[in-house]
């Protein structure tokens, strides 16, 4: 069952935090252990955690533009087929787009940004960005044995 | 405490830089301030060390990817060393693998500037 209904409406774990990339850290860790309890080997659990560290990021640079005191909330659903995971946060919605990075063309233009979308993509089986009455939120799935 | 170190010496005209720990975005600033500074100086054969390296975000491969063409256009390189098997992976993802210069050790890295001074 791979579609919404592999999940419960509520989350099985969920925590908010402020806007610092000095938590950033602890996101990913706490995303490698709830991974890895639910049971993704560990070399995917890193690279959820990778997923994660770099939408949480974004939001941080982009959404709140690096001010330190607005909060995040991630959600966490485990299913029995894959884990989903939701970020809720406000601030302006970062500018996703659905185009493939060049890199050659980033390196040419000596850009520093823009990989961590790549990124999230590359590990992650499905990445939305949705926003509902001001709050955004970016929903990445990824399903077992997938990819 | 700190979770990621970066340290740097010249090798035999190659200015190596020893990466330690968790490089994200947190971090990643103390990164760039050694590339530029480095740039500053001229020096533009510049080795990425990673062999204690075991975390790298897109802030950190983003630093990369902002300098090397300039690196580069001087003549210079920036190659990597000694990653581990899974920051190699990371940059594997975006593909840098394919465009940048990874050698499995130091000493191959530092002979190979010298074998080929401007090549990039």
């Amino acid at each position: 069952m791979k579609n919404s209904t592999a999940f419960l409406p509520n989350p099985d774990f969920s925590i908010t935090i402020l806007s610092q990339t000095q938590l950033l850290k602890m996101v990913v860790e706490l995303t490698r252990h709830i991974t890895t309890l639910s049971n993704f080997p560990l070399a995917d659990a890193q690279k959820i955690s990778l997923a994660i560290d770099e939408a949480v990021t974004n939001v941080i640079k982009h959404s709140y533009n690096n001010v330190s005191d607005r909060e995040i909330r991630l959600d966490y659903f485990l299913g029995n087929s894959g884990i989903r995971i939701r970020i809720f946060y406000r601030g302006r919605q970062p500018d996703i787009s659905d185009e493939e990075v060049n890199i050659k063309n980033m390196i040419k233009s000596k850009k520093k940004g823009g990989l961590g979308v790549k990124l999230m993509r590359t590990i992650m089986d499905s990445v939305t960005y949705s926003t509902e009455d001001g709050q955004h939120c970016c929903e990445m799935i990824k399903w077992r044995q997938a990819k | 405490m700190r979770s990621f170190h970066v340290r740097s010496k010249i090798v035999n005209g190659v200015a190596v830089l020893y990466l330690k720990g968790h490089l994200d975005a947190h971090q990643v600033a103390r990164f760039e301030k050694e590339i530029v500074r480095m740039i500053k100086d001229r020096t533009f054969k510049i080795l990425i060390n990673g062999q204690d390296l075991n975390y790298i975000t897109s802030a950190g491969m983003g630093i990369i990817m902002g300098y090397i063409d300039e690196v580069r256009e001087k003549g210079g390189d920036i190659k990597l060393c000694s990653l581990n098997e899974r920051v190699h992976e990371t940059f594997d993802l975006v593909g840098f693998t394919k465009m940048y210069d990874f050698v499995a050790s130091e000493q191959a890295a530092i002979e190979k500037f010298n074998r080929f001074p401007s090549q990039s």
